[in-house]
């Protein structure tokens, strides 16, 4: 059942990446076909913030439960959101290059996204300056909550203090979205596709981190080498 | 039967509300003993405050900067002045407690909510001195004119509210934590940086005139949310 689904995630994402270059039209008023990127920025951008917003719903649990298992599974929601916020910069800083001429303009979009990172690069930073894991658990869970209430302000704050060049976001304040039905539907088909990506390798991810835990646990008490 | 067990129940109810407030007064006044004691928090936020603002004055004085571009660049180096003194001096309300080992004997004596609230006051009172001490020598040695006082004044106290709670908050993380020192500003800064881009906006429309509008019902907004969640959360960064 495992093998089925990866291989079917594998196919939806192929289909995706085909999609986008020989599906989806080029949409109108970008540089030659840099408006593709967004079939893979975006979607980037969603599932790093779904990784956010799963950590602290993973935190929450912990806290109830006071297991360890939903400690674990949050702070590798936090490392994958992490790596998926970094690929959304770093696409986002490419395309910026071409479209506004220059990597990084401290667009409130890239100001946000980069405070974003640092909240959860400072989440990794805790853990790792405490040794036992209840304590650990304890404390980053109470951060990683304290995170989704704070970041959200800067989401509100930040586009009223500077002038965006960015896009308009896919679902807009009218909340329809302008777009063209076939590039609407290859980006949701992304969307879809990252998130089940990014719920596969979490799955992966807790899996690996609970055997090395249980190794070093093996060491400890003096078995194998 | 009924009516004596609801009478007891009020009783009980009354003094328990007291018991609270009186742990909250307890650990505040505990706090200002302790720090009357050695002058730890005190000397450090007020030296740290006046060598920084030495040196900004020195190098961008009255003489050193024209009028414009100081309304500009000086609330930003207002609210730096600020945020670092409360960096070096505040941690040590949780600090000290774990390195005193009283912790534990805290943890028996409190409530979580009261000892929260007792050290958010504590912290407040030190943040208020320390913007009291910090804003007028400011103002003065750098020539700053100030068009509305009053937005300067309710930013100083909003803004200061809301650094002396994400602090509490982040300085009972840490005090459980290896590395103190450094954690502190890695941990605090992301969850202050909101309230940061808030209060130097603010204190430019102070400065240069214009209103608080909306940056000030986002600030009281952001005060609201991080207490709502410092309440919530203290009890279980607090207790094992």
């Amino acid at each position: 059942m495992k093998t089925i689904s990866a291989w079917l995630l594998w196919l939806w994402v192929s289909l995706v990446i085909v999609g986008a270059f020989y599906y989806a039209p080029l949409a109108e008023g970008f540089q030659g076909g840099s408006s593709r990127i967004l079939f893979f920025h975006v979607p980037m951008a969603w599932a790093s913030f779904a990784g956010f917003i799963a950590a602290a719903v993973w935190s929450v649990r912990y806290l109830m439960t006071r297991d360890l298992r939903h400690d674990r599974s949050a702070y590798v929601a936090v490392q994958l959101g992490l790596v998926f916020g970094v690929l959304a910069t770093i696409t986002g800083a490419i395309w910026a290059r071409i479209e506004w001429g220059a990597y990084w303009n401290w667009d409130p979009r890239q100001t946000s996204i980069l405070i974003s990172l640092l909240f959860y690069g400072a989440y990794l930073a805790l853990r790792g300056a405490v040794e036992d894991p209840e304590k650990r658990a304890r404390l980053s869970a109470a951060y990683a909550i304290l995170g989704l209430v704070v970041t959200p302000f800067l989401y509100w704050i930040m586009p009223r203090l500077t002038f965006s060049l960015h896009p308009e976001p896919v679902v807009n304040a009218e909340g329809k979205p302008k777009m063209q039905s076939e590039i609407l539907q290859v980006l949701m088909a992304s969307g879809i596709g990252f998130t089940a990506l990014f719920f596969w390798l979490h799955n992966l991810q807790t899996r690996i981190q609970a055997l090395a835990e249980r190794k070093s646990a093996a060491r400890e008490q003096g078995y194998g080498s | 039967m009924l009516q004596v067990t609801s009478t007891s129940a009020a009783e009980t109810a009354l003094p328990l509300r007291f018991t609270w407030l009186s742990e909250v007064v307890a650990v505040f006044v505990k706090d200002w003993r302790c720090e009357f004691r050695t002058r730890y928090a005190l000397n450090t936020l007020a030296l740290f405050a006046f060598t920084t603002m030495v040196v900004v004055s020195i190098s961008l004085g009255p003489i050193g900067i024209d009028r414009a571009r100081g309304t500009k660049v000086l609330p930003v180096l207002l609210w730096v002045i600020l945020l670092f003194s409360v960096a070096a001096g505040l941690p040590r309300a949780f600090v000290q407690e774990e390195e005193s080992q009283t912790a534990t004997a805290l943890r028996l004596s409190a409530t979580p909510s009261a000892l929260f609230c007792g050290k958010l006051l504590y912290c407040l009172t030190l943040v208020g001195a320390l913007e009291l001490l910090v804003t007028p020598v400011f103002v003065t040695l750098m020539n700053l004119e100030v068009v509305s006082p009053a937005l300067l004044a309710g930013t100083l106290a909003a803004g200061g509210y809301g650094l002396a709670v994400g602090s509490t908050l982040v300085a009972a993380i840490i005090a459980q934590a290896r590395t103190k020192g450094t954690l502190f500003s890695v941990l605090a800064f992301p969850v202050l940086l909101p309230l940061l881009l808030l209060v130097v906006e603010l204190t430019f429309n102070a400065v240069a005139g214009g209103g608080g509008g909306v940056a000030l019902s986002q600030l009281l907004l952001y005060d609201a949310s991080v207490t709502v969640a410092g309440l919530m959360l203290f009890p279980v960064v607090w207790n094992p």
